[in-house]
């Protein structure tokens, strides 16, 4: 008899729990739901402003940014991500100096490390929170940073 | 209380208009075979579709939202991919079998499905023996999963044909059973004299408390047997990958997966035919204003809304618990589930005696 | 510590070292298996915890065992041999002291071609069996081994090949890992759930599992090997890859290993700040490994749950640390930026939150009678197994096993906090299902305590642009969510590391397998490998 009390309780006891776990799901059933509706909620979302999204090199209204193109972040990068491409400009007083030409940055190879970004002395290279990323082609990833005939901010030039 | 049988009967006159009596039959069985292969079509695609919907909700997402408004047209754009898609040849194994395999599995669950009566006289197949043939058909289904499992030559589709046979052979006991002490209550086995008697009180009000137990248990061990809900031993995904069905692909694999889902509704229906009356409305005896309020719904909706509700309690609990394993699954039916449902037949047949 | 010296000061053949939390023993390569009889047997020390291959250039190949005893945890000892030429290669194994001792061997004989005399199954661990050389040798040619276009052929009947000493010369020994009648089914590589890319072979019976052998290094990166070329702030970020879900714990490794060997004083701040961002690392963490454990077993709903309770946390990493999944926060010297103002405020809201939410997990499956079911009484390891397997973290305290590092070695701010080494005897699979879920309570403890107290000041401490270790070898050991997480960095003094040996703790738990899942089903294989909760790119580094 003892036997049989233990197992009908055993059942009860068992049929409880599931039927709470069945409450449970229940209950969140009816709670809002937690889907972001990504194309139609873009815009109204608002991302965090520290996310690494994608390397961007910021330029003033004169077309001037702050790269010297010293190559620590070349050299700090752990993948090859940064190529910066210079060329040697001749100043007035006749001296030679390095000059960012291109500053290729591939978006492909770029694991997100900000390594780039905490040694520049400069300051010249910033991470936006842009996150749409998706190309056709893997060459379109690679991009140059800074603008066309873009040049070096002059409280920079020494 | 509106009838089919105009319907029927309309399109019966019709064609003997034309055709003598035996091409009038050829045509009329023909027109019910097209007519019941469409609705299997159709409610599979419904019944995938309210799946995923609150199967999104149990989990606090939105589930298809983009094909067509909410996503009705998501479960037509995936069977059109899965008609398009190529039916992978494999090597070594039994081609014969392999093709048949899921034909055997769609036909039985066809079989059973054309013996549901889905409205007041829209009733393909009446036997007098009519639950029997629902027990004996739907039972077939498992053939053809053994024989996936076989001709596939695959380990893991063996071992989830293995489990299915041994899972499905076992909660057949259970869910003959069950139904038995239904076709004790009412003395026949005929489906559509199931339904009448149950026009003044449902039987699983009227039955008292084995109708209830046989209820629950018919609900377990036919969701067991459809290899849905905590039951999908056979198809694992976690340990199995996709059990027996692991190497179909295309149609053939479509073939399982609507299988599946109408299993699902032919449980359920058959729980609302035997148990809530199948189309017959709620009626309350010497309450004649509310009953004539209650025939005012029509009989199809009054069976679809039954079984629906039964469909939602099996994905309610398929969504909230965890797969069992074999020793448990079989276990819980011989310790358990079969002793309960002998005991409930004992009791019924005390009931209806005295 | 007196007592092992004077033990040791008997045998002639080694020589002790002391430092403040070390001791170093060198020994002669012929009389390692004697020394290790005599540490494990009569000093206690049952705890391997990793073996670092070195290559010594000249000196020959060298071998440091880590040992650590259960009565005194938080001190290591290191027993170092080198074998003296580059042409003798041979070790006695330890294998038979130390189970743990099978896939670390293997390890050191796939990357520095030490073979290991009387090992049971000296096969290569991670790379190919058609490799040639051995990548972690200083000597190795890059171009060697061309870019694979065809298959490995793994055959089901794979060969296993040991090195048996007979009669004073050595004998190859091939034997078979499966008999030729075994039903032997493939688990893995691409398996719905082996989290990753293992690859088990399992012979059943039945339903039943006979025998089981794990197949590693499908994402075998060589991070070791590309450490030895990276400056420290470069490796920092590899790390973060080895194991993804406690990254942060394993970049605080690193950065305390380097730290201690700059001597270099964190700030206060970053240190509360380093603690919480660890705990909320594993709070994430036990939430997957409880949502890929309900999965598992066939609940897919409670997986959503604990990826929606992980994504506030994601969120929260993603405001303040600008990475999600690799906040690449810890950085030598402290943090890498200071905390979002908005930290503090997410992080209170979250605590009551997880604690609700915690509530609902317990009542949606621990109190499951299926999933009880499925869990109690099934893939029992003993606490005396444990340590000799070298299983740690939570997966071994469900044993009874106690070796948390932040109580036993308290690093950052563990100290100033009070919490409970969540402790339990039963060593089944609900033990190690349920002590996650305990751990997450306790970790909330310690963030409560940490978050309205985080000092004001720097957040990182003034190091030079280029940062060099001094001349020596380093090793740190830090909780994580998996277990003790080691790293060992042997410097030269330059700007890059001599040699860097990551101690993966999912290594030893998938080797755990091997002892715990024959004789149970396949579907507790499954259970007993998510309650494990091993992550492979930390395996195959």
């Amino acid at each position: 008899m003892n036997e049989f009390i233990k197992y009908t309780v055993n059942i009860a006891k068992g049929l409880h729990m599931l039927c709470s776990g069945m409450y449970i799901t229940m209950l969140n059933m009816i709670r809002p739901k937690i889907t972001e509706q990504y194309p139609e909620n873009r815009g109204k979302k608002t991302y965090f402003e520290n996310f690494r999204g994608e390397l961007v090199m910021p330029h003033n209204e004169n077309n001037e940014h702050k790269c010297t193109a010293c190559g620590i972040c070349m050299m700090n990068c752990p993948n090859g991500t940064i190529q910066i491409v210079t060329s040697v400009l001749t100043d007035e007083t006749g001296k030679n100096k390095k000059a960012l030409d291109r500053y290729v940055y591939d978006l492909g190879s770029c694991i997100f490390c900000a390594l780039c970004t905490s040694s520049c002395p400069q300051g010249a290279i910033q991470w936006t929170n842009a996150f749409e990323h998706a190309v056709y082609t893997k060459d379109k990833l690679k991009k140059q940073l800074n603008r066309e005939g873009s040049t070096l901010m002059t409280k920079n030039r020494q | 209380m509106y009838s089919f049988k105009d319907i029927t009967d309309g399109i019966d006159s019709i064609l003997h208009l034309f055709l003598n009596d035996t091409f009038a039959t050829l045509a009329e069985l023909i027109l019910a075979g097209l007519a019941l292969i469409g609705a299997y079509a159709v409610l599979a695609l419904t019944l995938i579709y309210a799946e995923r919907k609150i199967c999104a909700a149990f989990q606090c997402r939105i589930g298809p939202s983009r094909t067509g408004k909410w996503g009705v047209f998501q479960t037509v754009a995936d069977m059109i991919k899965i008609l398009f898609k190529e039916l992978i040849r494999l090597d070594h194994n039994d081609r014969f079998l392999f093709r048949v395999a899921p034909f055997i599995v769609i036909i039985a669950s066809m079989c059973t499905f054309a013996a549901l009566p889905f409205a007041k006289n829209l009733h393909a197949i009446d036997f007098n023996m009519g639950v029997f043939y629902l027990i004996a058909v739907s039972s077939l289904g498992v053939i053809g999963i053994l024989l996936a499992g076989w001709s596939s030559n695959s380990k893991y589709t063996m071992i989830g044909a293995m489990r299915s046979g041994a899972q499905l052979i076992s909660y057949e006991i259970s869910a003959g059973l069950s139904l038995l002490a239904v076709v004790i209550l009412s003395g026949t086995m005929k489906i559509s004299e199931i339904v009448e008697q149950q026009s003044e009180m449902w039987f699983i009000f009227r039955g008292h408390v084995p109708a209830i137990i046989a209820f629950f248990t018919y609900i377990i061990a036919g969701h067991a047997e459809t290899n849905r809900g905590p039951f999908d031993l056979p198809e694992a995904e976690s340990e199995l990958t996709a059990g027996y069905h692991t190497e179909y692909s295309g149609i053939q694999f479509g073939f399982y997966y609507l299988a599946e889902y109408l299993n699902m509704f032919i449980v359920a229906a058959i729980a609302a035919v035997m148990f809530f009356g199948g189309w017959m409305p709620l009626h309350v005896s010497g309450w004649d204003g509310f009953n004539y309020i209650m025939d005012c719904i029509p009989s199809f909706i009054w069976f679809f809304g039954k079984t629906f509700a039964c469909v939602f309690i099996a994905l309610w609990v398929r969504w909230s618990f965890p797969r069992l394993r074999i020793d448990q699954l079989l276990n819980f039916e011989w310790k358990i589930l079969m002793p309960i449902c002998l005991i409930n037949i004992i009791l019924m047949s005390l009931i209806v005696v005295f | 510590m007196e007592t092992l010296e004077k033990r040791l000061s008997t045998l002639e053949y080694v020589s002790v070292e002391n430092e403040d939390d070390r001791t170093t023993v060198t020994v002669a390569p012929e009389k390692v298996l004697e020394l290790a009889k005599i540490l494990r047997y009569e000093e206690k020390y049952d705890f391997l915890f990793d073996i670092v291959g070195m290559d010594y250039g000249d000196e020959g190949f060298g071998v440091i065992y880590y040992l650590s005893q259960t009565e005194n945890p938080a001190r290591l000892t290191a027993v170092k041999t080198r074998t003296g030429s580059r042409e003798k290669n041979e070790l006695d194994s330890v294998c038979e002291i130390w189970e743990s001792a099978n896939v670390y061997e293997r390890e050191v004989y796939d990357f520095f071609g030490i073979i290991f005399i009387n090992h049971p199954d000296l096969r290569r661990i991670f790379l190919r069996t058609d490799w040639n050389g051995y990548p972690l040798r200083k000597d190795y040619d890059f171009e060697s081994n061309s870019i694979p276009v065809h298959n490995e052929l793994i055959p089901d009947m794979e060969t296993s090949h040991s090195v048996y000493m007979h009669e004073g010369h050595e004998e190859d020994v091939t034997r078979s890992l499966f008999d030729s009648n075994e039903y032997v089914v493939n688990f893995g590589p691409q398996h719905p759930a082996m989290h990753g890319v293992l690859h088990l072979r399992v012979s059943i019976e039945g339903e039943e599992v006979k025998n089981i052998d794990p197949n590693f290094g499908y994402i075998h990166r060589g991070i070791e090997k590309l450490c030895e070329s990276y400056t420290y702030p470069q490796i920092l970020h590899l790390v973060d890859r080895l194991d993804y879900l406690s990254g942060t714990m394993n970049r605080h490794a690193v950065c305390l290993c380097c730290e201690k060997a700059l001597g270099l004083e964190v700030p206060p701040r970053a240190q509360y700040v380093r603690t919480i961002i660890d705990e909320l690392t594993r709070i994430a963490s036990h939430l997957l490994g409880w949502g890929c454990m309900c999965m598992d077993m066939g609940s897919i709903t409670a997986f959503v749950y604990g990826m929606r309770d992980r994504e506030k946390i994601m969120d929260i990493f993603e405001e303040t640390a600008g990475g999600r999944l690799m906040p690449n926060y810890n950085i030598i010297g402290g943090i890498a930026r200071d905390i979002n103002p908005n930290f503090i405020r997410r992080v209170k809201e979250f605590i009551p939150y997880m604690r609700k939410m915690l509530k609902e997990h317990h009542i949606l499956f621990t109190g499951n009678p299926i999933a009880t079911g499925r869990m109690k009484k099934i893939g029992y390891l003993s606490k005396e197994r444990a340590i000799t397997t070298g299983a740690t973290g939570p997966s071994s305290r469900a044993s009874g096993w106690s070796n948390d590092l932040r109580k036993i070695k308290p690093y950052s701010a563990y100290d100033k906090v009070d919490f409970d080494e969540v402790l339990r005897t039963g060593g089944d699979t609900f033990d190690r299902y349920i002590i996650r879920l305990d751990e997450i309570e306790q970790s909330l403890r310690i963030i409560e305590q940490l978050i309205d107290n985080i000092p004001e000041g720097a957040f990182a401490a003034k190091t030079g642009a280029i940062i060099r270790l001094p001349k020596g070898e380093f090793i740190q050991r830090v909780e994580n969510a998996r277990g003790q997480f080691g790293v060992h960095i042997a410097s030269e003094g330059g700007k890059t590391p001599y040699r860097v040996k990551f101690r993966s703790p999912s290594l030893v738990l998938v080797n755990a397998l091997k002892e715990i899942v024959p004789r149970h089903k396949i579907a507790d294989l499954i259970m007993i490998g998510a309650s494990l909760d091993y992550v492979i790119p930390c395996i195959d580094r």
